[in-house]
């Protein structure tokens, strides 16, 4: 052997042993991270069984007739989802539709426009309304929003439309109590807002500044940049912040109680009170037995398709937009 | 002897500079800051008429600094503000009263990395006209075909120009900003390291298609690679700590270059 070869050899020989983790406990994590993975399976599934499990006397009883039926007859025990269904799609919606424009407004305002020294500011209110109880939501909308949204909107544009086709039965209030639909959909409008807002200013962040430079630098205006560079750039991330906040709308409880004015009753107006899957639930469910209490339960699983397919809509809607 | 033989290979077969090509942009007495930091000092130079030049310095030299208030650009930044006077066609484009849209449309810009915007190849290029211009379709349609055509992308992308301008290789999304540049038929185009995110081979084509289009456009280049500013370049810029330290053809900056600095920058003994 010559001289370097044995060196080589004595520099492998050398080479200290690993004194690692055994095998065995390398083991055992594996096993508990697949664990914690099966756990969240496994409580999903025991919930979702559970529900089902409760409401089926209900669906049995009542069959598909259950989602179209507007009766919630507690006396004749005659039980319909229908009304419930209805608020709680329309609060969601009449929520994104006031949220989502207000929300990319203060995304691109603290993205784009925003001077150094006020951005931090402001995010950190908006962070702090993300922070805020629903259940302050709920009281501030009975007790103060309500009122003044009954006296300064509700009776001037009900006296204004009185009669009107569509206006009319869309605007309008029997008894302008300031409770009703429109009234839990700006609520939830404003609980969504700090969310779909502070992801949309994530996402815009994210953005390199040389797109945002050679937008300018073809010579687009402001609008022009945010309109057709970044808010197509962020378009998926924006779709997914605005169903984060759907998702929310739609399961929002303890608010909506307070303020949707818990009515069975099918009406075309949005000052009407009406109520919601989580309002009505949150309602009976103290006193309920019986078909009642099926009845509850079923609506919880109508609560939990609904947010389902918000779901796969939401996944559909970024797959399409990534592929574009 | 020369001190750069190795340069002397690039810069043959080279066009010439022509000095007496009219002068597009003058710069007089340029001063540029940030916040407090004074990024350029007293810069005097000239740009000739539909001739390539080069700025090359080390990093923090001010290059990109001075590209950049070509368009105003910095503007977009409000603690950057540029004194002094930027002359394009005899119009100071820093007075306060230039259209920012219309100057950015007159001297188009292309970045370090490619930056096209999120819709089809076809858009990409018409976007920058549809801002200043309405066109009838069949016009539209022979603008973008001509400046991709410029651009020496046309034959890759004229089956898929409904396709997204990000599905493209990064040389072909670069060659794509060129021609949304391009079709606003820009005097003036702006160069910021075009090829730093680029592969050897699409660098190559970057270049040859930098020498087409100074045929029609005069181009300002800012380039961390001396071989590059040599092979293409008819003038070259030499900065150093924000100051203009030589100006002149690029053969004679290669070969033969006045100052110390310039000569050691060149020859790689700092930088």
């Amino acid at each position: 052997m010559t001289a370097l070869t044995q060196s080589i050899v004595l520099a492998r020989e050398a080479r200290p042993v690993r004194k690692g983790p055994s095998k065995g406990l390398d083991r055992a994590f594996r096993a508990a991270s697949l664990g914690s993975a099966l756990l969240v399976l496994l409580v999903l599934a025991g919930i979702l069984g559970s529900i089902v499990y409760g409401g089926w006397p209900a669906f049995r009883e009542f069959g598909f007739g259950f989602v179209t039926s507007s009766a919630w007859n507690i006396g004749t025990e005659q039980y319909g989802a229908l009304v419930a269904v209805i608020g709680t799609l329309a609060s969601a919606f009449l929520a994104l539709l006031i949220g989502v424009p207000i929300s990319l407004g203060i995304a691109i305002y603290l993205t784009q426009l925003c001077p150094g020294w006020a951005r931090k500011p402001v995010s950190m209110t908006i962070e702090l309304l993300a922070s805020v109880p629903s259940i302050i939501y709920g009281m501030w909308g009975l007790f103060i929003f309500a009122p003044l949204f009954a006296r300064f909107v509700q009776t001037p544009v009900s006296n204004v439309f009185e009669g009107l086709p569509i206006v009319g039965s869309l605007l309008y209030a029997r008894v302008p109590s300031g409770v009703g639909i429109l009234t839990a959909g700006i609520i939830l409008a404003i609980m969504i807002v700090p969310f779909v807002a502070s992801i949309t200013r994530d996402m815009l962040d994210q953005i390199p500044t040389v797109l945002r430079e050679s937008a300018y630098g073809i010579g687009c205006t402001t609008w022009e940049v945010v309109r057709h560079v970044l808010v197509p750039q962020a378009s998926v991330s924006i779709i997914g912040a605005i169903m984060l906040g759907l998702g929310r709308a739609l399961g929002e409880t303890m608010a909506v109680t307070f303020v949707i004015g818990n009515a069975n009753r099918l009406s075309a107006s949005i000052f009407d009170p009406g109520s919601t899957i989580a309002s009505r639930i949150a309602n009976e469910f103290n006193e309920a037995d019986g078909m009642q209490l099926n009845a509850l339960m079923a609506l919880g699983c109508l609560l939990f398709v609904i947010t389902f397919i918000v779901l796969i809509i939401a996944r559909l809607l970024t797959r399409r937009a990534k592929l574009a | 002897m020369s001190p750069t033989t190795s340069m002397s290979g690039q810069l043959a077969g080279r066009n010439p500079a022509n000095e007496s090509a009219p002068v597009r942009i003058a710069v007089k007495d340029l001063n540029f800051y940030y916040g407090q930091f004074h990024g350029l000092k007293n810069v005097n130079l000239n740009f000739h008429d539909r001739q390539v030049t080069a700025l090359i310095g080390p990093s923090g030299c001010g290059k990109s600094t001075l590209l950049r208030t070509f368009n105003r650009i910095y503007s977009l930044y409000p603690e950057q503000r540029a004194e002094g006077q930027i002359l394009l066609d005899g119009q100071n484009v820093l007075d306060p009263k230039v259209d920012l849209n219309e100057l950015r449309a007159r001297v188009g810009m292309v970045f370090q990395k490619p930056t096209p915007f999120p819709m089809s190849i076809y858009d990409n290029v018409a976007f920058g006209l549809r801002l200043y211009e309405r066109l009838p379709k069949s016009e539209l349609d022979g603008r973008v075909e001509d400046a991709l055509r410029k651009a020496a992308l046309w034959d890759e992308v004229k089956d898929k120009m409904k396709q997204s301008g990000t599905g493209l290789s990064g040389g072909q999304q670069q060659r794509l900003c060129i021609a949304r540049s391009v079709a606003q038929r820009p005097e003036v185009i702006l160069f910021d390291e075009p090829t730093s995110a680029l592969d050897p081979i699409s660098t190559g084509r970057i270049e040859e298609l930098i020498e087409q289009l100074r045929t029609e456009f005069t181009i300002v280049i800012v380039t961390h690679n001396m071989q590059q500013a040599a092979r293409i370049s008819q003038f070259t810029a030499f900065m150093y700590l924000g100051e203009l330290i030589e100006f002149a053809p690029t053969t004679k900056i290669f070969m033969n270059p006045d100052k110390r600095q310039t000569q050691d920058y060149i020859t790689g003994r700092f930088g």
